[in-house]
């Protein structure tokens, strides 16, 4: 049972506090996936856990029993860091090896072996072991680090941002590999990542970060559609959401500053008239980009549509979340 | 009548002042130019280090004394066959050894402690450094007419030293003047005068490996003693190796500190080659006999070097 509890975290570097009073419970076997801008406290929130840096303030416990008090090595989990942190003397297997050669687990060579060539296929870099650890690409570099991880068969990983130095068909891949390995080894894992197709096709649950706050907590599709404020709001969803004045549209109800509305979230030919400034053909979709009293609004449109700069268009919101001017969701 | 001539003055001054200098090295090739910055410096080279140095070789094939004046014979090899053969020369070869292991052993030993401690950040970590550094900054001479009096019987402070610990009468001993101590006499100030510079290259070494190692050898569950030699040990190797090689070559050629201690003696037990070789060559003046020395020194230290930077490349590649 490895069920990860943070309670009132804060951690302090100097003046900076990097993490204040967070709390969060990762359920055992999810699948939990951080997400915030850089230097919201991501980094940090994964190096308390395992154990790398101690917290000002608050409680951690992993399965149950605090784990203040205990080393990385005693809190077992395995991590995969930001920057690789491969050890640059050895070569890719010994880097692969070094988690499974500790003395006290007594692991036949023949069986390090197996397992070695086992992730080393899995991540494609089985033509690489041989290879000094710096003389890799910094994609080659992530993968092993990945290996490095899921050689052990720990209760818990910690994963940031393993995946940010691959190329998109490499990245497609490794995310199909890494929910299969989830869910084969039935470890909780806890990953950082920028990238939103990340964050809804791999978490079960998703935790937004700010400024050392969680925003919000829950599973991706909730955070999608039900956000607690703009921030969150523009975290998730590519395009991103359209942050405009209230009052462009009618209805806004009182005390509204900011209509928030999702580029899929604006119906077409009926309502106010925009002009279209330009119009983007990505194959899949395209994306028409408006300008309405002076405010730029982005939405999407039939791939196969004939509309051209220059025209108009009318369009009027749909499901729109609406915004106080602190930037708090309105119920 | 003279004829107009064709060309004005202007033309003329123009005709005999030489193109501009600048203008005349900008048109030599890119080659030539670096020819010209090099020359200097191989010039220097071939007439204090080359020349000597085959002139030398010339010499030990010879009977040649420099401070006689008769016929000069060329004898074959016969000088390097008496060298090889002569037992006192291989027992000057034995000091040496033991001198250049003991001196590399104590200093490897006690200098990467040193570094190893002094890397792990505690407060006022500068000052030990530089309180550690002092002895390597003292000239050879001071520090052997210092330990000169350290090492007295009757006043000496090492001896007092020596018997508050064991209880041994102070002038009961003589680390210079005694055969069995004098070789060790001369091993302990090389070592507490160059245990400092190990120490230095250590500490480069150490410093430069990052903490984001350990921190992913930690959460790898390696202990501490696995990371030291998993992590600290091989990353620090090559510039241990390299303080090694320094301190071979350096000590390979050690003179001034052991002519000032013991002056080779007693007898002839810290008699190592460089004093040796000066001896042969400048008080008995077997200057052809002295080349052919030189040249095994100089081959066989060469050779040494060569096989370790060999190894040390090795390392580094790995
Ligand atoms: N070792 C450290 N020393 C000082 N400040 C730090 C340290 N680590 C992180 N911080 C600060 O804490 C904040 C959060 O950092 P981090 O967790 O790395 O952010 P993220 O991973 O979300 O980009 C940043 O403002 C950063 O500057
Ligand atoms: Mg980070």
């Amino acid at each position: 049972m490895a069920e990860v509890v943070l309670t009132g975290i804060t951690k302090r570097f100097g003046r900076d506090t990097a993490l204040s009073d967070v709390s969060l419970t990762v359920p055992d076997g999810a699948f939990v996936v951080l997400l915030g801008p850089t230097g919201a406290g991501k980094t940090t929130t994964l190096r308390l856990i395992a154990g790398l840096e101690t917290p000002d303030a608050g409680d951690i416990t992993i399965g149950g029993e605090s784990v203040l008090g205990l080393t990385p090595a005693q809190r077992d989990v395995a991590m995969v860091f930001q920057q690789y942190s491969l050890y640059p003397h050895m070569t890719v297997r010994d880097n692969l090896a070094f988690p499974l050669r500790s003395p006290i687990l007594r692991t036949p060579e023949h069986e390090i072996t197996g397992k070695i060539n086992e992730v080393a296929e899995v991540l494609h870099i089985a033509h690489k072991l041989n290879n000094k650890a710096t003389a890799l690409s910094g994609g080659e570099m992530q993968r092993v680090s990945i290996g490095r991880a899921l050689v052990r068969a720990p209760q818990l990983f910690l994963m940031d941002e393993p995946l940010s130095s691959l190329d998109a068909k490499l990245r497609a891949d490794l995310r199909i590999e890494l929910k299969r390995i989830h869910s084969a080894l039935g470890a909780t894992l806890l990953y950082v990542t920028h990238d939103q197709i990340e964050a809804m096709t791999m978490a079960s649950h998703v935790g937004v970060l700010d400024h050392g706050r969680l925003a919000q907590f829950g599973p991706p599709r909730e955070i999608y559609e039900n956000p607690v404020s703009l921030t969150v709001a523009g975290r998730l969803g590519l395009p991103r959401i359209n942050a405009l004045p209230a009052d462009l549209f009618p209805g806004a109800p009182a005390g509204a500053a900011t209509i928030g509305l999702r580029p899929e979230h604006i119906a077409q030919g009926e309502g106010q008239t925009a002009q279209i400034t330009r119009v983007e053909h990505l194959g899949d979709q395209t994306r028409l980009h408006l300008s309405l009293h002076g405010h730029d609004i982005i939405t999407l449109t039939d791939p196969h549509t004939d509309l051209r700069g220059g025209q108009s268009i009318a369009i009027a919101p749909r499901k729109p979340l609406y915004f106080d001017a602190s930037g708090v969701r309105l119920a | 009548m003279t004829e107009p001539s064709a060309e004005s003055p202007a033309d003329k001054l123009a005709r005999a002042t030489p193109p501009r200098v600048a203008r005349r090295i900008r048109g030599l090739s890119d080659r030539a130019i670096a020819w010209i910055f090099v020359a200097p410096s191989i010039f220097l080279l071939l007439a204090v280090n080359i020349f000597p140095l085959i002139w030398t070789i010339n010499l030990s094939f010879t009977n040649f004394r420099a401070n006689r004046n008769r016929e000069v014979e060329y004898i074959g090899l016969r000088n390097y066959e008496r060298i090889l053969t002569d037992s006192d020369i291989w027992l000057t070869m034995q000091a040496t050894a033991h001198f250049l292991f003991w001196t590399i052993f104590f200093q490897v030993l006690i200098g990467f402690t040193l570094a190893w401690l002094i890397n792990r950040k505690f407060r006022g970590n500068d000052l030990w450094t530089t309180i550690i550094v002092l002895p390597m900054m003292l000239s050879p001479a001071v520090v052997g007419n210092f330990w000169t009096f350290l090492y007295q019987p009757q006043i000496g402070l090492f001896n007092y030293v020596v018997s508050f610990f064991t209880g041994v009468d102070p002038s009961s001993f003589s680390m210079i003047g005694q055969v069995n101590l004098a070789p060790w006499s001369i091993v302990i100030v090389d070592t507490w005068m160059w245990t400092p510079f190990i120490m230095l290259i250590c500490l480069a070494g150490l410093r430069s490996i990052p903490d984001y190692i350990y921190e992913a050898a930690e959460v790898d569950r390696a202990s501490k003693w696995r990371q030291f030699w998993t992590i600290t040990i091989p990353m620090a190797l090559p510039f241990l190796m390299l303080a090694v090689l320094f301190r071979g070559i350096e000590n390979f050629k050690m003179f001034d500190l052991v002519v000032q201690l013991t002056g080779g003696g007693p007898g002839s037990v810290t008699e190592l080659t460089s004093i040796n070789l000066k001896r042969e060559a400048f008080e008995k003046w077997r200057t052809g006999y002295a080349s052919a020395y030189a040249v095994i020194l100089f081959v066989t230290v060469f050779g040494l070097a060569s096989i370790y930077v060999k190894a040390l490349n090795k390392v580094k590649e790995r």
